[in-house]
């Protein structure tokens, strides 16, 4: 663990907007807790702080997630992945996560939008080295709500590591989800010459119709 | 006979309303011998310029990184341009990552084993044993859920163009935070300087963190083919290793014997990946005793702890890495976010040989972002060390004003006597280096004294932003009195605000537009003429389709014909 002083600067060194974080880290910096190591990092773990509106713990979950490149193989156009990309708890309920990375680089599962007055910048943060497992646990408040899981690596949410997590009954699906949901931007992936045999068969098949209505006619 | 009567009139109108200013030169001529001038009609008037809402020209700097410090026993010298480098950065390249205290390494934003310093191998008093981790970041990539680039960069106003880069390892996020799309200030263009001293055992782990294949070259430097077990060391997947794919890594080996100026480059389908951003420069700095090198310099430029070598001789170092952009090409990683259609793209489709270089860099960025943190700040009767790599796809004919400088070594080769030449002009081609000894001895020679004084590619595409100037790579050499307590040039030229704007390399700002607006401003349209036009091309539409009409049907029995 850290001084908060330390935690302040470091996290405004983080920030590459410094105001904008000095603004936020002013009621905030209290909070943060911060564990790094040569296996990793995590940010803000919590046991027992219970969210407003929260009475008790409503269950426990554990969940055991696996990173690397090899999740990503069933999934085409990806080059990272997790094993698990949806996590569904209860309201109030307490998560463990071990978080495995089987690559040789980096790789970190975060969840976003959390409440700031427990997690500080909102955020949940597991940062494992290569061939590394880190674990920490928080706690979700009472309310329906779907929140982002990813790695914040440069392009590795793009390229595949992103999920959600579901709270209760959530809040709709994000987009992009593996295997959940659907790609926001999608390409095309046509055949070469598409709009030309559209055109052509366009073109075929009006001559065809006016062709065929005036064999009618001509019938009658 | 209606018809007839309805196409001379539609004639008619559209002789009258072809501009007289279209005529033929000789009917010109013919009318005006006739008829003398037309009237008068005054020229559209000038349209006045709207208000330059620009950028902050030099943000303040809350956390006094510009000042001198010692952290964790390093002396880091002062940095007086506006924008400094993270100094528990600089301390922690200094000591190494491993020999650091918890609260330094926090603060510096690395990881534990990003820069390793062990052992002492020649008992002169700095590790000799040195474990350097990069990683390999996108710039300006393209996203599944918005037509926005993500993990953005500025090289310029508004100007976010596809790179790549190698990077120090940091620890969190690559964004500054998780309301942004900025990537945080450690992560830019170009590559980090790579320090080692001559002598030490250097391993370079790449972890491959991108989404291609990459390797690490290190041109230049001295270093074997294959490392002590074997396995290829050169970087090169055409003779000497497989790529490093995605989520590995690949530790290279060097102890170089010489010391100089050299270069590191991706070696992966170079002809893109290296004018990407895979590119960095390489110093290999002269063995001496208790020489504790700054292992990286993020964003090059100023060197806050210079090796005991440079200090014999010079007052300051500065790096310099000069690089080109093709916007046509960095602009194909964000067109899909599929990395198998990206990869088609870049490395099928773009043809390098029909390429053309839109934006050039100085230590990634492009003037005015380079008045910044690239100026070189000096002060009379200096003699400062510039480190200077063009690793950009064009030349560049590097001008200096004010100051004729010396070129000391080239490809880090140190120069004797008379090749030793003083210029103010010097070519680099692709991938040179040179190394400059900046004198500001006021002796009409070396130096003309005291002042802002440019420094930029004499070329004339090097001093633009895909064709706009100011831009390109233009910095200054600007003495102390020339500079403000921010860390801002006092010129007195022009306004910088049209520069500090987006719309300015969009075109849409007049370059004069912020000192002579009355003369050289746009201009209104001539709504006139342009009604007059719209009559003639209805009129002669007419004209043709009465024309038309008429011959179709000639000879054809009328209707009325019994």
């Amino acid at each position: 663990m850290v001084k908060p002083a330390v935690l302040f600067t470091m996290a405004v060194i983080l920030c590459g907007n410094v105001s904008l974080c000095i603004a936020e880290m002013d009621h905030q910096a209290h909070g943060m807790s911060m564990n790094m190591n040569s296996d990793g990092m995590v940010m803000n773990t919590n046991h027992h702080e219970l969210p407003w509106g929260c009475e008790s713990i409503s269950e426990d979950y554990e969940f055991s997630v696996r990173a690397g490149r090899d999740y990503a193989k069933d999934n085409p156009g990806m080059v990272f992945g997790m094993n698990q990309h949806e996590y569904n708890v209860a309201p109030c309920s307490r998560i463990t996560v071990t978080f495995s990375n089987e690559d040789e680089v980096r790789h970190q599962w975060m969840v976003h939008g959390l409440p700031s007055y427990l997690y500080p910048t909102g955020m949940f943060h597991l940062e494992a080295m290569a061939g590394k497992s880190v674990t920490g646990t928080f706690i979700v408040p009472g309310d329906h709500k779907t929140y982002l899981v990813h790695c914040d690596m440069a392009q590795h949410m793009e390229k595949g590591m992103k999920g959600q997590l579901k709270v209760g009954r959530g809040s709709g699906d994000l987009w992009n989800i593996a295997k959940v949901s659907g790609t926001y931007r999608r390409a095309d992936y046509l055949p070469e010459f598409t709009f030309w045999i559209m055109a052509l068969l366009g073109v075929v098949i009006f001559l065809l119709v006016l062709y065929i209505v005036r064999r009618t006619n001509r019938l009658k | 006979m209606k018809g007839l009567s309805l196409m001379v009139l539609a004639l008619f109108v559209a002789l009258i309303s072809f501009p007289p200013t279209w005529y033929p030169v000789a009917l010109k001529v013919q009318l005006s011998l006739w008829f003398g001038a037309s009237e008068y009609r005054a020229l559209p008037q000038s349209v006045p310029g709207g208000q330059i809402d620009s950028e902050v020209f030099c943000p303040p700097d809350l956390l006094n990184w510009r000042d001198s410090q010692v952290i964790e026993g390093v002396t880091i010298a002062e940095s007086l341009p506006c924008i400094a480098d993270n100094p528990f950065m600089v301390a922690a390249f200094v000591k190494g990552t491993n020999n650091i205290s918890h609260q330094t390494l926090m603060q510096s934003g690395l990881t534990p084993d990003a820069i390793e310093k062990g052992e002492d191998l020649d008992g002169d008093g700095d590790p000799d044993v040195i474990h350097i981790r990069l990683e390999l970041v996108e710039l300006n990539g393209a996203s599944g859920e918005s037509d926005q680039p993500v993990t953005q960069y500025e090289i310029a106003p508004g100007i976010k163009p596809g790179l790549w880069v190698f990077a120090p390892k940091l620890a969190g996020m690559a964004r500054e935070n998780f309301e942004s799309k900025k990537a945080r200030s450690s992560l830019r263009v170009p590559s980090p300087v790579i320090r080692i001293e001559a002598g030490d055992q250097v391993k370079i782990t790449l972890e491959n963190t991108h989404y291609m294949p990459h390797t690490l070259h290190l041109h230049g430097s001295d270093h074997g083919f294959v490392d002590a077990d074997g396995q290829g060391n050169d970087g090169v997947p055409l003779t000497s290793e497989l790529p490093v794919m995605p989520g590995n890594a690949r530790t290279y080996e060097l102890t170089p014997r010489e010391a100089g100026t050299m270069f590191y480059h991706c070696h992966v389908q170079p002809h893109v990946h290296v004018t990407m951003g895979l590119q960095g420069m390489f110093i290999v700095e002269e063995n001496r005793p208790n020489n504790w090198l700054q292992t990286m310099n993020v964003g090059a430029g100023l060197v806050r702890v210079p090796s005991v070598a440079v200090k014999e001789d010079y007052t300051q170092e500065y790096d310099l890495h000069y690089t080109d952009l093709d916007k046509q090409l960095s602009e194909r990683i964000q067109d899909s976010n599929d990395p198998r259609l990206v990869t088609r793209s870049m490395h099928r489709e773009y043809d390098v040989t029909d390429a053309t270089a839109d934006y050039f860099l100085l230590n990634g960025k492009s003037f005015p972002y380079t008045f910044r943190e690239s100026i070189v700040v000096v002060e009379e009767d200096e003699n400062v060390k510039l480190r200077v790599l063009n690793g950009g796809t064009k030349g560049i004919a590097l001008h200096t004003h004010g100051h004729k400088f010396t070129v000391t070594h080239q490809d880090g080769v140190p120069l004797y006597g008379n090749a030793q030449v003083v210029r103010d002009v010097l070519w680099l081609a692709t991938a040179q280096r040179a190394d400059l000894a900046l004198s500001t001895v006021d002796d009409g020679l070396h130096s003309y004294g005291s002042g802002i004084w440019l420094f930029h590619d004499h070329q004339n595409r090097g001093i633009t932003t895909d064709g706009i100037g100011p831009g390109g790579n233009i910095s200054a050499v600007v003495y102390k009195n020339y500079l403000n307590e921010a860390g801002w040039p006092k010129t007195q030229g022009v306004s910088f605000k049209p520069f500090f704007t987006e719309k300015y390399y969009q075109k849409e700002i007049p370059v004069w537009q912020s000192y002579a607006p009355e003369l050289f401003s746009d201009v209104a349209r001539d709504w006139l003429l342009f009604a007059r036009l719209i009559i003639l091309s209805l009129s002669l539409g007419v004209f043709f389709a009465l024309l038309v009409s008429k011959i179709k049907y000639r000879g054809k029995p009328s209707e009325k014909t019994p």
